[in-house]
């Protein structure tokens, strides 16, 4: 344990330090180190023993006033002698008073040396020490309950979040979605590092990334602009044109999922191929030119989400506080049954969330991962389309039931439809982002070799990295199209690229891993 | 009956209780039941219990010296950690109490107790109030009690 090592007291002891400053390993460091003889006394850990041992061949017990030879004997710190059965039953009756336990001090009534779980597992029974540890276990749980003050912007509410429960992710009592850990906003399934990397790259680029945010874009059939009041992405440009279109790509909807067969595409960023030879001043020109198209492709699909999320947030308050109501009158249903309406909308709502942050994460995907990036670019594919689906669903056909003049046949056939791809979609996002959280751990190609050359890149192969940047290899045309990052690079050993560093620190960290961590210590304090 | 197993650490209390007694206290075990004392405090002096003697009961539980003594007045006494039950609102018999803690110990915490009241820690109400709004009246009060029910008559 680290806490024992460093300040050289014994692990019991620093089990009970810990206990007392509730599990802050920062706390026990500050306080000790302040004033190490008010520790000890706040705690009860004796320098030496107010008793020294007297060389006899027999103790008088405390307790039970029986005499016994020095084994038979057993003493806290202090010196203050009680035999094995009285200390059992002293031990006893306090486990069975509570968690008070947790903090036992030695029966002498004027003194206050610590008894310590190493004392208390060789002298209690293994049903009493089971107890015990459960009490521990349960300290250091509740202990770590911590809060937090909502970060949005004008809350009042504090944030209580309990070790865990899985994930970071904690919900403010004003709806409000956020971090527990970097404060940011929710961002499942990235994890906070890129969540950083991605804000503060956003923000070093925002001048150029203004006019992604316009809220109108040129038909690509008539050119005429066309503003975007809509969540989802499925834009028809207004008559007599009428030409359906994708807002993201520009290219025609009829291209997009289902209806073509082929899987939704317009979420991959795919370079132009350049042919010829370049010098190398032009090639640095042709690489800044990609990099910054590479992560304008992302940033406009991760701003897009954004407002698309902020959309359906107006929209389901809308539909709530308006719309159910005057469905349930056209439609003559009760508002209870049209309660699948609110989870669609809700659901729509955490999809868009999840979506967005899933363009982060694409942009961090190294490109030499080849078999990854496949994966990925096919499973955010399939997510998007899904979501469009429910989005434009419960976006614009609900609209035909809502202007309809009086109860509509099918309405019960919308229901199911509805119904149906709110929970195919939750479905669907639920795996994606235990996909993602799992470094996509299924592909497996390209990834052990991958994995080998990261871990020389942790190791320290800035000269690899130098080398990688100073001297861009041969002018195969894929060379050409790697972004240049703020971040460090290193190169690949299979397509001689530049890769962006620090991404394998992502893959690891799981979720639940804080807590798993935290258990796993608190057990082996306890065993 | 109740006395076969007693305790080795009862017997050595009891013994030393009888032989060496506290002074301004008296314990001793009824005949029928070694697990039950009848106590005598003296008021200590200076104090506004000065010159009666009370008379309390001492039981050691099954579980002694793991968990504390019962004791209680049975002089009805005017003390603002005592109750009319003649009950005893002592740390040491309760969340306090610890196995090295003796018989002698607690009655003479007891006893200190009639020397210190303390009314921020009240088992009566009433008395607490009386004894923090007028002090010396409440003393008055006390001394009126021990005169009446504790004069040892
Ligand atoms: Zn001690
Ligand atoms: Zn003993
Ligand atoms: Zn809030
Ligand atoms: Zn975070
Ligand atoms: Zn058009
Ligand atoms: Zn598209
Ligand atoms: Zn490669």
């Amino acid at each position: 344990m680290r806490i024992s090592t460093v300040l050289s007291i014994p692990k019991g002891a620093a089990s009970i330090l810990l206990r007392y400053y509730n599990w802050s390993v920062s706390k026990v460091h500050d306080e000790w180190f302040a004033n190490e003889e008010k520790v000890r006394k706040a705690v009860g850990f004796l320098e030496k023993p107010v008793i020294e041992y007297p060389n006899v061949k027999e103790l008088t017990c405390g307790i039970c006033f029986e005499a016994y030879p020095p084994d038979k004997i057993h003493s806290a710190a202090c010196g203050h002698s009680f035999c094995n059965t009285c200390w059992a039953g002293y031990i006893s009756t306090a486990i069975n008073d509570g968690p008070g336990c947790l903090m036992l001090r030695c029966p002498d009534p004027s003194c206050a040396a610590a008894v310590g779980q190493d004392m208390i597992r060789e002298l209690s029974s293994n049903e009493d020490y089971e107890k015990y540890s459960r009490y521990f276990i349960r300290s250091y749980v509740e202990d770590n309950r911590k809060t937090k003050w909502c970060p949005y912007p004008g809350c009042d509410y504090a944030v209580d979040f309990v070790v865990g429960s899985g994930s970071y992710d904690v919900t403010c009592r004003c709806a409000y979605s956020f971090c527990w850990n970097c404060t940011e906003e929710a961002h499942r399934p990235v994890d906070c590092g890129t969540v950083a990397k991605w804000i503060l790259k956003n923000s070093a680029e925002s001048e150029n990334m203004n006019w992604i945010l316009a809220n109108s874009k040129p038909c690509p059939k008539c050119k005429r602009p066309i503003e975007k009041n809509q969540g989802c992405m499925h834009i028809t440009c207004t008559p007599p044109c009428k030409f359906e279109f994708c807002w993201l790509c520009l290219g025609a909807w009829s291209d997009h999922g289902e209806r073509t067969g082929g899987f939704y595409a317009c979420n991959r960023y795919e370079t132009a191929k350049q042919e010829g030879v370049y010098d190398e001043a032009e090639k640095r020109r042709e690489m800044a030119k990609n990099s910054l198209e590479r992560y304008t492709h992302y940033y406009e699909r991760w701003a897009t989400n954004q407002s698309s999320r902020a959309k359906a947030l107006v929209d389901l308050q809308q539909m709530q506080s308006v719309h159910l109501e005057k469905l349930s009158d056209i439609q003559c249903q009760p508002e209870s049954q049209l309660k699948f309406i609110t989870e669609a909308w809700l659901q729509i709502v955490e999809c868009r969330r999840v979506l967005k942050w899933t363009y982060a994460y694409g942009y961090y995907l190294p490109e030499y991962e080849h078999a990854k990036r496949q994966f990925f670019e096919y499973l955010q594919g399939e997510a998007e389309s899904g979501l469009e689906r429910l989005h434009q669903c419960a976006e614009k056909e609900l609209q035909v039931y809502l202007n309809a003049e009086g109860q509509s046949k099918d309405f019960n056939g919308f229901r199911t439809k509805l119904a149906g791809l709110t929970s195919v979609t939750r479905n669907y996002f639920e795996n994606l982002v235990r996909a993602l959280e799992n470094g996509l751990s299924d592909v497996d190609s390209h990834g052990a070799s991958s994995r080998t050359a990261s871990a020389k890149s942790v190791g320290g192969t800035s000269s690899k990295g130098k080398a990688g940047r100073s001297k861009p290899t041969t002018s195969r045309s894929s060379s050409s199209n790697r972004n240049i990052d703020d971040t460090g690079h290193w190169s690949c050993e299979h397509c001689t690229v530049a890769n962006v560093r620090g991404l394998f620190e992502r893959k690891r960290v799981s979720l639940s891993q804080p807590f798993a961590s935290g258990i796993v210590k608190a057990k082996s304090i306890v065993g | 009956m109740a006395n076969s197993n007693l305790p080795r650490r009862i017997i050595k209390e009891t013994q030393r209780l009888l032989s060496e007694p506290a002074p301004g206290i008296s314990a001793s075990p009824s005949e029928d039941n070694m697990r039950y004392f009848n106590v005598m405090i003296l008021g200590p002096t200076q104090s506004p219990y000065e010159g009666g003697v009370f008379k309390l009961e001492l039981f050691l539980p099954e579980e002694y010296p793991m968990a504390a003594p019962k004791v209680r007045f049975l002089t009805k006494i005017y003390h603002p950690n005592i109750d009319k039950l003649g009950r005893i609102c002592l740390d040491i018999l309760k969340d306090k109490w610890s196995p090295a803690l003796q018989i002698r110990t607690v009655l003479l915490s007891i006893q200190a107790l009639l020397s210190a009241p303390n009314p921020d820690d009240p088992l009566s109400e009433n008395i607490a109030k009386h004894w923090k709004s007028s002090e010396a009246e409440a003393v008055e009060t006390a001394k009126e009690w021990t005169r009446l029910y504790a004069s040892g008559a």
